[in-house]
């Protein structure tokens, strides 16, 4: 893999068009992400926020323009295997698999990283190439003791910090995370937000989040999608004082 | 967790002792006919696990699994009437001979049914849900309607071969020892699902069953893994088709029809969904129901299909999962 040089963007998307019939949910975008940035993306609902997420995680297919991860176009490349190039991502609703322990959901993340799923013969459990590192990965999002708790009986916020140890196992080189602080409530958010200030440091997090808060406390940069078009892009001071961003999203009492 | 897989693994071993105590008892006794009874129930466990693996494990709801079963059976019948005949089974491109030895026939059986559930899975996995139980049914049928039309091989009539099939050692006519044979062939099958459920790929395939875009977002493809499934699961009912004809040593479209399929199923649901031993236990209940109340009433299906009814209703973890107390298996 070709070592990105300095400041040269992870993720760079040209141009991106998805239209569903009439409706165009992403028109003509374009965002970079940069390594060691926080860029959140922001805007109403329905402004095609989760569309364009979808694209760059290879779920759904462009009509037109272009995906760069590391300086490689991804655009034939499918969901799995734009995740092994370490594309980590995160969901609006918890998804996790719930009959599994937190341990199991990791491993199964470190395993699907390794590409080498197809052994059969190996207990998992007794794979110390997987449970090492998910061990790590678990306590690195502030799970540890939790390991061998159900996922399904885990509350909200350990759900939440148990997706960030599975896109830790991917050994991301970029974090899409599609609103990781939906109803976390106040203790929690600001829980996430401490963590996800760290998470910076394995690798830049394209941040989509309606918590503005949040936002402005963690982003370095801010786009602002509406109608499936970026109406700006720029720094917390720079998105905070646009007017059009103020008239179309944050109101003018922000 | 570890306590009740220990209790998972000592239900497991009592199932599987039991049926053995059965067969060996019977054998004391005398009474050769519950020995192929036992039989019967080994085989039909065989199917069971083998479909458990698609469907517990891996979510697939395969209404389509009588299609490797027959296959299973009509390779076996095919091998052992040429084997008697003593013409070659094709001549073309290459000469094939038939077969009277279990070891020579079983390989076959089981490649068979894998490559038919390779050809099966890869057109019906692209689809889902409903889709996917009426596609793996159709195939089936289709199966079963090219048998009937299979004059060759006896067509509708079915295909007898009036010697079973040996193997080196033993007298495979013997109840006992063809029990013997199942029994072993179905505990490797078992140990078989319990290593590769643990293993790395048991772990996708039951990923990918509770949460497929989970398992693409860490970077794997549940087509691929749910084939491979599929296609071991095949080979395992496939074997299990070859048994069951050497036991009647009579195959027939029968084993190939959607009733079958739907048996095939039975035992699954009735012992537990994603259990090892469930679809014995569900085998073995089966066979009991069909023979004690079979020999009440002819409508004994009816007190079966209320049985089914009040065990999908009110413990989806089947027999094994009354007994664990436990919704279903991780």
């Amino acid at each position: 893999m070709p070592e990105p040089k300095l400041n040269e963007p992870i993720l760079e998307i040209r141009g991106l068009r998805k239209a569903f019939g009439a409706l165009v949910a992403t028109d003509d975008v374009s965002l970079d992400l940069r390594p060691g940035e926080i860029h959140a993306l922001i805007g109403p609902n329905g402004a095609g926020k989760s569309t364009l997420i979808k694209q760059i995680v290879g779920e759904i297919r462009p009509n037109s323009g272009s995906i760069r991860f590391e300086g490689q176009v991804i655009d034939g490349l499918d969901a799995a295997a734009r995740a092994r190039l370490g594309l980590a991502r995160s969901f609006q609703v918890s998804s996790v698999i719930p009959d599994f322990t937190v341990l199991q959901n990791v491993m199964l993340a470190v395993a699907g990283a390794s590409g080498a799923v197809f052994r059969f013969h190996r207990p998992a459990l007794s794979d110390r190439k997987l449970t090492e590192p998910a061990l790590f990965h678990i306590e690195q999002a502030g799970l540890a003791d939790r390991h061998l708790v159900q996922a399904a009986k885990l509350s909200h916020g350990e759900r939440r910090k148990l997706e960030i140890a599975m896109a830790l196992a991917l050994r991301p080189r970029a974090f899409l995370l599609d609103e990781p602080m939906a109803g976390m409530g106040l203790e929690g958010g600001r829980q996430l937000t401490s963590i996800l200030s760290e998470l910076r440091n394995e690798a830049p997090i394209l941040l989509v989040e309606h918590d503005m808060d949040a936002v402005f406390a963690l982003a370095d940069r801010i786009s602002v999608l509406v109608y499936g078009r970026i109406i700006a892009t720029g720094s917390v001071a720079e998105i905070r004082a646009n007017p059009e961003v103020r008239r179309s999203y944050l109101g003018e009492d922000a | 967790m570890g306590e009740l897989l220990n209790r998972d693994a000592i239900i497991n071993l009592v199932i599987f002792a039991l049926l053995v105590a059965v067969a060996l008892g019977a054998h004391l006794a005398g009474d050769g006919f519950t020995v192929t009874l036992a039989t019967k129930a080994a085989i039909f466990g065989l199917a069971g696990v083998g479909l458990n693996l698609a469907l517990g494990y891996g979510g697939l709801i395969s209404f389509g699994h009588a299609a490797f079963f027959g296959i299973g059976g009509y390779v076996t019948g095919i091998l052992a009437s040429h084997a008697s005949s003593g013409m070659p089974v094709v001549t073309l491109p290459f000469t094939i001979m038939g077969s009277n030895e279990m070891l020579g026939i079983w390989p076959v059986a089981m490649l068979a049914g894998g490559v038919a559930a390779l050809a099966i899975g890869a057109l019906s996995l692209r689809t889902s849900g409903v889709y996917f139980i009426m596609v793996t049914l159709a195939f089936a049928q289709m199966l079963y309607y090219f048998a009937i039309s299979w004059s060759r091989y006896g067509g509708e009539d079915g295909l007898s071969f009036y010697v079973r099939n040996t193997f080196p050692g033993l007298n495979t006519f013997a109840p006992i020892q063809y029990f013997a044979i199942c029994a072993v062939l179905l505990a490797l099958a078992l140990v078989f699902t319990a290593v590769v459920t643990q293993s790395r790929f048991g772990l996708a395939l039951q990923a990918a069953r509770q949460n497929s875009q989970r398992a693409v977002a860490v970077g794997i493809r549940p087509y691929a893994i749910r084939l491979t499934a599929f296609v071991l699961s095949g080979m395992i009912v496939g074997l299990a088709g070859s048994l069951y004809a050497d036991l009647n040593r009579f195959v027939s479209p029968t084993m190939l029809s959607w009733h079958m399929s739907g048996e095939i199923m039975v035992f699954v649901i009735l012992g537990g969904v994603g259990r090892l031993c469930g679809p014995v236990a569900g085998a073995a209940i089966y066979i009991l129901l069909e023979h004690v109340l079979g020999g009440i009433s002819d409508y004994w299906q009816a007190l079966l299909g209320l049985l089914l009814l009040g065990i999908v209703l009110f413990a989806p973890g089947g027999l094994i999962g009354i007994v664990t107390r436990r919704g279903r298996h991780a």
